[in-house]
C-alpha cells in the first residue's frame, strides 16, 4: 500500500512545513497566517478521508521508514481507527481554531508565532498519534509540552502566563519523563519498542516482575498530561493562554493524549485490580473534585478548566473501570467533550473578547446583546450538563450505565454510580450557573467594553460545534457510528461488543440517574445562586488547599535550596581543588587500566642515540620545566619559555619527517604565543610577600601537588614512550598511505584525512572551534581586569610625562611614533602573508599545508596588524567580521557535505578529478578542496574573534579612564 | 654520498668555502652573543649570522641546487630578504627596551630623552 503510507508521511509532514512557513510570514501578515494554516489543517483532513476506507474495519496502516538501517533503527507510522478519530478531532477542531483565531487575536500581537507553534503543535500530536514505536511517541508527546508551554506564554509579557506555561511544562514534562522511563522498561519486558508487539504482549507483561513499576511510571504520564488529581492544577494556571489555545490544547486535543494513552494501552495493561484502583479510584476522585470546585469559580474560563479536568476524569474512569463498554463510551466520550467544550472555550472567549471581562460576577444579561452568541452557548452548556437530544446526553448515559454495572464487587465499584450522579448534580449546577448568571438577568454595568456581536466568521467555528452537539445528538448512529465502530474495532478487536448508538434507552437506571443529577442539579444551584457571587474561589474549606502553593514550595525547594546546600557539600569555586581531583582522577583510572600491562617497560636497547636530537630534546624540556618554575611570579618569562619547548616539538616533527605537522606546529605556537602575551596585559602582578605562603600547610599542599603532577607526568611520558618504541605491525595508517590519492586524490596523505577520509570529524571538529571561540568572545566581552591592572601600563605613563614636559610635542607623540619601523614592516608584510596563506591553501592537498594551517596563517596576518597599530587605527581601515567568516566557513562546509547527497552519495562524499585552466594548466580539483575552505574561514574567523575579544579589552578600559578623567 | 656526485670539483669547492664561512659567521656570532660584556655590546654579535652568516649558506644552497636542477633555482633569495627586512627589526626593538629599562631604573624621575 505505498499510497497510503505516501498519504500518512504526508499527514505527518504538512503541519510541521506549515510551521516553517507560518514562521517566515512578516509579522502582520493575519491574514495570510490564517490562509496558511487553515489550508494545513484542510489538507489533514482530505488527507483523513482518503485514509478512512483503509482502516474502516479495523485494518492498521503501517508506514515503516527506515532511519538508520544499519543499527535497525526505523521509524514506524501506524495509522488504525481510533488514531483516525482522533486526528479527525486534531485536524478538524484545528481548522475551526485557526479561523477562530485569526478574529481573537489583536493586530498587534505576533502572529506568526503564534500560528507556526500552533501548527507545529498540530503536527507533533499527529506524530504522536501515528506513532509506532514507543520511544518515539514519547519524543512527540514531549513535542507536545513543549508547544503547549510555548503557546500558553505566548503572551509572555504577563506574568501569570510565564508562570502558567513554566508550571505546565515541569508537571507535564516531568510526567514524560516517568512515560519514558515506563516505556523502556515496557521495552525491556517485550524485547521490542514496536507498538503493536507491546500490544499483543498484555499477559508477558502484567505477569512480569516489572509491572507494577511499570504502571505506575505509565500513569504518571497519562495522569499529568491529562490534569488529574492530584496532578490537575497546571490545567487552570494554563488558562493564561489565548483563548483559542485553550479550546485546542487544553480542552479538545492535547489533554486528551493522557487518556488517549490509557484507552489504546488498557488491553495491554489493564484489566487488573492494581489498574481497576488506581486508573478508576484516580478518575472518579477527579470527576468529583473537578466537578464540585467549577461551581466555585468565578472567572469563565477557570469553571471551563475545572469542568474540562472533571470530564477528562471520567474519561479516565471509563478506562480504568475497563470493560468493552467502557472503552466504548471512553472513546465517544473523548469526541462528545471535545466537540461541546471547544464551542464553550471559543464563546467564552468572545464574551470575554466583546465585553472586556471573563469575571462572572460583572458579566449578566449578555442576552440582549449578543443574542445568537447566546444561543449557541447555551446549547453547548447543556450538552455539557448531559440535557438529552444533545451530544453530551448519550455518552453520560453510556458512562452512567457502567457505573452501575457491577464488575468485581470492591468498594470502590459498589460506589461508583452514586459518586457519578453526585459530580454529575455539580455539573448540571455550574452549567446551570454559567448560562444564568452570564446570559440572564439584568443588563450589565460598568463593563470595560460594551458588548456586541462578534464578526461573522469568529462565531462560525462555534455554529459549526454547537450543530454537531445536535446532529450527534440527535442522530449518533447515523453521524458518528461508523467512525466510533472503527475506533472501537481498532482498540478491543475481537472483544468490540455489541452497542446501540440510540438516545431511547427505555426507563433504565442510567435514565433514572440523569433524572436524578438533572434534578438535584437545579435544586443545587437555586439554592446556591445568591451566595456563590460572594463566595471564596474554591468549595467551603476545600478552598484553603492550594496544590500550587505545593507545587512552588516544591521547586523553590528542587531547584534552589537543595541544589545549593549539595552545592555547598560538595563543590568548591576554588580551581585548584577542582584540577587536582580531575589529575588524581585521571591517575587512578591510568593505573586501574595498566595495572596488568606488562609491557610497560620502555626497551632502551632498541633505536639509535643520536646526539643533535638529543640535545633539542633537552634544550625542549629544560624550557618546559623552567615555563613551570617561573609561571607563578614570572609570567613573562615562563611565556618565552613555553615557546621554546614548542620549538623543540616543531623541530621534532620536522627530523622525524612529519613537516605538515611541524608547520601546523609553527604556526599555532606563534598565535598561541602571541594571544597569550596580549592576555598577560590584564593579569596583575603577583604578591610574592603571602604570609600564609610559608607556612607549613601551604609547603605540604605544594609538596602533594608537586608529586601529583610528577607521577602524572612521568607515567604520561613513560606511556608515551612505550607506545613509540612498540613496531605498530599493519594499521589503519598503511592502509590510508596506499589510498590517499587513489581514493582521496591527494598526495598530502594528513590533509587527505583530514578532509576526506575523517571529513566528519573534521567537520565536528570546527563546528567545536566555533564554539569555543564564541564562548571565548562572550567570557572576555563582560571581563573586567583587577584594578591593578586597568591603568596604563608604566612605560606609556613615562613616555607621556616625557611630551609634556617636551616643547611642541603632545602628550601620545612618542608612543605614536615608539614602533614606527616594525609597524611599517609589519604593514608591508600583510599581502606576503595573505600570499603565503594562500599558497598554503592551494598546495594543501598535496604537499604539507591545508585549510587549517592557511588559516592560521591569515590569522598571523590580522594579529600583525592589530600589534602594528592601534585598534582604532586598524580598524577604521580593516573591518574584518570574525562571525561572519566562521558562519560562511560552516555554511561552505555543511553545504559541500551536503553536496554529495545531489549525487545521490552519502554526506561528505568527496570527488577528486584534473582540471584544465587557461594558462596555469593541469590542476587538482577535489571537492574536499571546497570542505578545506570552510575549515579555512573557521579558523581564520575564530582566531581573530579571539584576538579581537583581547584587543577591544584595551579600547574599552581606555574608553572608562576617559569618562573618569571627564 | 648519492646525488652530490652530480657536482662538478670546481663547483663543491665554491659551495664548500660559502658554507664554512657562513656557519663559521654564525658561530663567532653565537660565540659573540654569550662573550661579550654588555647587553648593548651584545645584541651586535647576531648580526654577523644573520647578514653574511646567512648570505654563504644561502648562496651555497642556491648553487647547489642550481647546478642539481640544471635550472637557476632563485627562491632562498626570498629567505635572506625575510631574514634582512626582519632581524634588524628585532634587534632594534630589544635595544630600545633595555635602553629604556636602564634609563628608568637609574633614575626614575628622569625620563627617556628621545626615546
Amino acid at each position: 500500500m505505498p499510497i497510503e503510507h505516501n498519504l500518512l508521511l504526508a499527514l505527518l509532514a504538512l503541519p510541521f512545513l506549515g510551521s516553517l512557513l507560518a514562521a517566515s510570514l512578516p509579522a502582520n501578515a493575519r491574514n495570510a497566517e490564517a490562509w496558511l494554516s487553515g489550508l494545513v489543517m484542510l489538507g489533514g483532513l482530505v488527507l483523513l478521508a482518503g485514509l478512512f476506507p483503509s482502516v474502516s474495519n479495523g485494518q492498521v496502516i503501517r508506514a515503516p521508514v527506515s532511519w538508520v538501517p544499519s543499527l535497525g533503527l526505523n521509524l514506524t507510522f501506524r495509522l488504525d481507527g481510533f488514531a483516525w478519530l482522533f486526528l479527525l478531532l486534531v485536524q478538524g477542531i484545528g481548522f475551526l481554531v485557526v479561523l477562530y483565531a485569526r478574529y481573537y487575536l489583536s493586530p498587534k500581537d505576533p502572529v506568526p508565532k503564534f500560528f507556526s507553534f500552533l501548527l507545529a503543535f498540530a503536527g507533533s500530536m499527529t506524530g504522536l498519534l501515528l506513532s509506532g514505536n514507543i520511544i518515539m511517541l514519547v519524543v512527540f508527546w514531549e513535542m507536545t509540552s513543549l508547544f503547549s508551554f510555548l503557546l500558553i506564554g505566548y503572551w509572555h509579557q504577563s506574568a501569570a502566563a510565564r508562570d502558567g506555561a513554566r508550571m505546565a511544562l515541569v508537571v507535564t514534562g516531568a510526567g514524560g519523563f516517568c512515560l519514558l522511563a515506563a516505556m523502556l522498561l515496557i521495552g525491556h519486558v517485550v524485547g521490542s519498542y514496536n507498538l503493536d508487539r507491546v500490544l499483543a504482549s498484555a499477559s508477558m507483561l502484567r505477569g512480569s516482575g516489572l509491572y507494577v513499576p511499570i504502571l505506575i511510571l505509565f500513569l504518571l504520564g497519562a495522569f499529568t498530561k491529562s490534569a488529574q488529581m492530584p496532578f490537575h492544577f497546571w490545567l487552570p494556571n494554563a488558562m493564561a493562554a489565548p483563548t483559542p489555545v485553550s479550546a485546542y490544547l487544553h480542552s479538545a486535543t492535547m489533554v486528551k493524549a493522557g487518556v488517549f494513552l490509557l484507552v489504546r494501552f488498557s488491553p495491554a495493561l489493564g484489566n487488573t485490580e492494581l489498574w481497576f484502583w488506581l486508573v478508576a479510584g484516580t478518575g472518579m476522585a477527579t470527576l468529583v473534585l473537578g466537578a464540585v470546585v467549577a461551581l466555585f469559580r468565578h472567572d469563565l474560563k477557570g469553571l471551563l478548566a475545572y469542568s474540562t479536568i472533571s470530564h477528562l476524569g471520567l474519561i479516565t474512569a471509563l478506562a480504568g473501570i475497563g470493560s468493552p463498554g467502557a472503552i466504548v463510551a471512553a472513546i465517544f466520550h473523548i469526541v462528545n467533550h471535545a466537540v461541546f467544550k471547544a464551542s464553550l472555550f471559543m464563546a467564552a472567549g468572545i464574551i470575554d473578547h466583546e465585553s472586556g471581562t471573563r469575571d462572572m460576577r460583572r458579566l449578566s444579561g449578555l442576552m440582549r446583546l449578543m443574542p445568537i452568541t447566546g444561543t449557541l452557548a447555551i446549547v453547548a452548556a447543556a450538552s455539557m450538563a448531559g440535557v438529552p437530544l444533545l451530544n453530551g446526553f448519550i455518552s453520560k448515559e453510556m458512562f452512567f450505565a457502567e457505573a452501575a454495572d457491577w464488575h468485581n464487587g470492591s468498594i470502590l465499584d459498589d460506589a461508583l454510580p452514586y459518586l457519578a450522579t453526585f459530580a454529575s448534580i455539580f455539573s448540571v449546577a455550574y452549567s446551570l450557573r454559567f448560562i444564568h448568571t452570564v446570559f440572564f438577568g439584568p443588563p450589565p454595568v460598568d463593563l470595560p467594553k460594551t458588548p456586541h456581536e462578534p464578526p461573522l466568521l469568529m462565531r462560525r467555528p462555534v455554529e459549526l460545534l454547537v450543530i454537531l452537539c445536535l446532529v450527534i445528538g440527535i442522530l449518533p448512529a447515523a453521524s458518528l457510528g461508523p467512525y466510533l465502530q472503527a475506533a472501537v474495532t481498532s482498540v478491543l478487536g475481537r472483544d468490540t461488543p455489541d452497542y446501540s448508538l440510540e438516545i431511547w434507552h427505555g426507563f433504565n437506571t442510567p435514565f433514572v440517574m440523569s433524572l436524578i443529577a438533572m434534578g438535584a442539579g437545579v435544586l443545587l444551584y437555586v439554592l446556591t445562586a445568591r451566595w456563590l457571587p460572594g463566595s471564596p474561589e474554591g468549595p467551603p474549606l476545600l478552598h484553603r488547599i492550594k496544590l500550587q502553593k505545593v507545587f512552588d514550595r516544591m521547586m523553590l525547594l528542587m531547584s534552589w535550596k537543595w541544589p545549593r546546600q549539595i552545592l555547598l557539600r560538595i563543590g568548591t569555586e576554588r580551581l585548584q581543588p577542582q584540577l587536582r581531583l580531575l589529575v588524581a582522577l585521571a591517575l587512578g583510572a591510568a593505573i586501574w587500566v595498566l595495572a596488568d600491562a606488562g609491557r610497560l617497560v620502555p626497551d632502551l636497547t632498541e633505536g639509535s642515540f643520536d646526539p643533535a636530537f638529543t640535545l633539542v630534546w633537552i634544550v625542549g624540556a629544560a624550557c618546559a620545566l623552567g615555563a613551570a618554575w617561573q609561571a607563578k611570579y614570572h609570567r613573562f618569562a615562563a611565556l618565552v619559555l613555553l615557546g621554546g619547548a614548542g620549538l623543540a616539538t616543531c623541530i621534532t616533527f620536522a627530523w622525524l619527517s612529519a613537516p605538515d605537522l611541524a608547520l601546523t606546529q609553527l604556526l599555532v605556537e606563534i598565535v598561541t604565543t602571541v594571544l597569550l602575551l596580549l592576555g598577560l596585559r590584564w593579569l596583575p602582578q603577583r604578591r610574592t610577600d603571602i604570609a600564609a605562603d610559608r607556612l607549613m600547610a601551604a609547603r605540604v599542599r605544594r609538596g602533594r601537588d608537586l608529586v601529583l603532577a610528577a607521577i602524572c607526568g612521568g607515567g604520561l611520558a613513560l606511556v608515551s614512550y612505550t607506545v613509540m618504541t612498540t613496531a605498530p605491525g599493519p594499521s589503519i595508517a598503511d592502509w590510508f598511505l596506499a589510498n590517499a590519492y587513489s581514493e582521496g586524490g591527494g598526495t598530502n596523505t594528513v590533509n587527505v584525512i583530514l578532509v576526506d577520509f575523517r571529513a566528519f570529524d573534521t567537520y565536528g571538529e570546527i563546528t567545536v572551534l566555533a564554539i569555543v571561540a564564541l564562548t571565548v568572545f562572550a567570557l572576555l566581552r563582560r571581563f573586567r581586569p583587577a584594578s591593578e591592572s586597568t591603568g596604563l601600563p608604566e612605560q606609556q605613563k613615562l613616555q607621556d610625562a616625557a611630551d609634556h614636559r617636551a616643547d611642541g610635542r603632545q602628550p601620545g607623540d612618542t608612543l605614536d611614533n615608539y614602533l614606527l619601523i616594525p609597524s611599517v614592516i609589519m604593514q608591508w608584510m600583510f599581502p606576503a602573508i595573505i600570499l603565503l596563506s594562500a599558497y598554503l591553501f592551494f598546495r594543501g592537498h598535496d604537499l604539507p599545508g591545508g585549510g587549517f594551517s592557511a588559516g592560521v596563517t591569515l590569522a598571523i596576518a590580522f594579529l600583525l596588524q592589530y600589534l602594528a597599530a592601534n585598534v582604532r587605527w586598524i580598524e577604521d581601515r580593516l573591518r574584518i567580521l570574525p562571525t561572519r567568516w566562521i558562519g560562511i566557513g560552516l555554511l561552505i562546509a555543511t553545504a559541500t557535505g551536503a553536496g554529495a547527497f545531489l549525487f545521490g552519495a552519502p554526506f561528505l562524499t568527496a570527488h577528486a578529478q584534473y582540471l584544465d585552466l587557461p594558462l596555469i594548466g593541469k590542476v587538482p580539483a577535489a571537492t574536499a578542496l571546497l570542505f578545506d575552505l570552510g575549515v579555512y574561514a573557521v579558523v581564520v574567523g575564530a582566531t581573530v574573534l579571539m584576538l579581537i575579544a583581547l584587543a577591544h579589552q584595551s579600547l574599552r578600559h581606555s574608553r572608562s579612564r576617559d569618562k573618569e578623567d571627564s | 654520498m648519492s646525488h652530490l656526485d652530480a657536482i662538478p670539483l670546481w663547483a663543491a669547492i665554491l659551495i664548500a668555502l660559502l658554507l664554512v664561512a657562513g656557519s663559521s659567521l654564525v658561530l663567532i656570532g653565537s660565540i659573540g652573543l654569550v662573550r661579550l660584556g654588555s647587553f648593548y655590546e651584545r645584541i651586535h654579535a647576531p648580526t654577523l649570522g644573520t647578514s653574511w652568516g646567512a648570505g654563504g649558506v644561502v648562496l651555497a644552497s642556491m648553487l647547489t641546487f642550481s647546478i642539481l636542477g640544471g635550472r637557476p633555482v632563485l627562491h632562498e633569495l626570498i629567505i635572506a630578504l625575510f631574514i634582512t627586512i626582519t632581524m634588524p627589526v628585532t634587534l632594534m626593538l630589544l635595544g630600545r627596551a633595555a635602553l629604556y629599562r636602564d634609563r628608568a631604573e637609574k633614575a626614575t624621575d628622569e625620563p627617556p630623552k628621545r626615546v
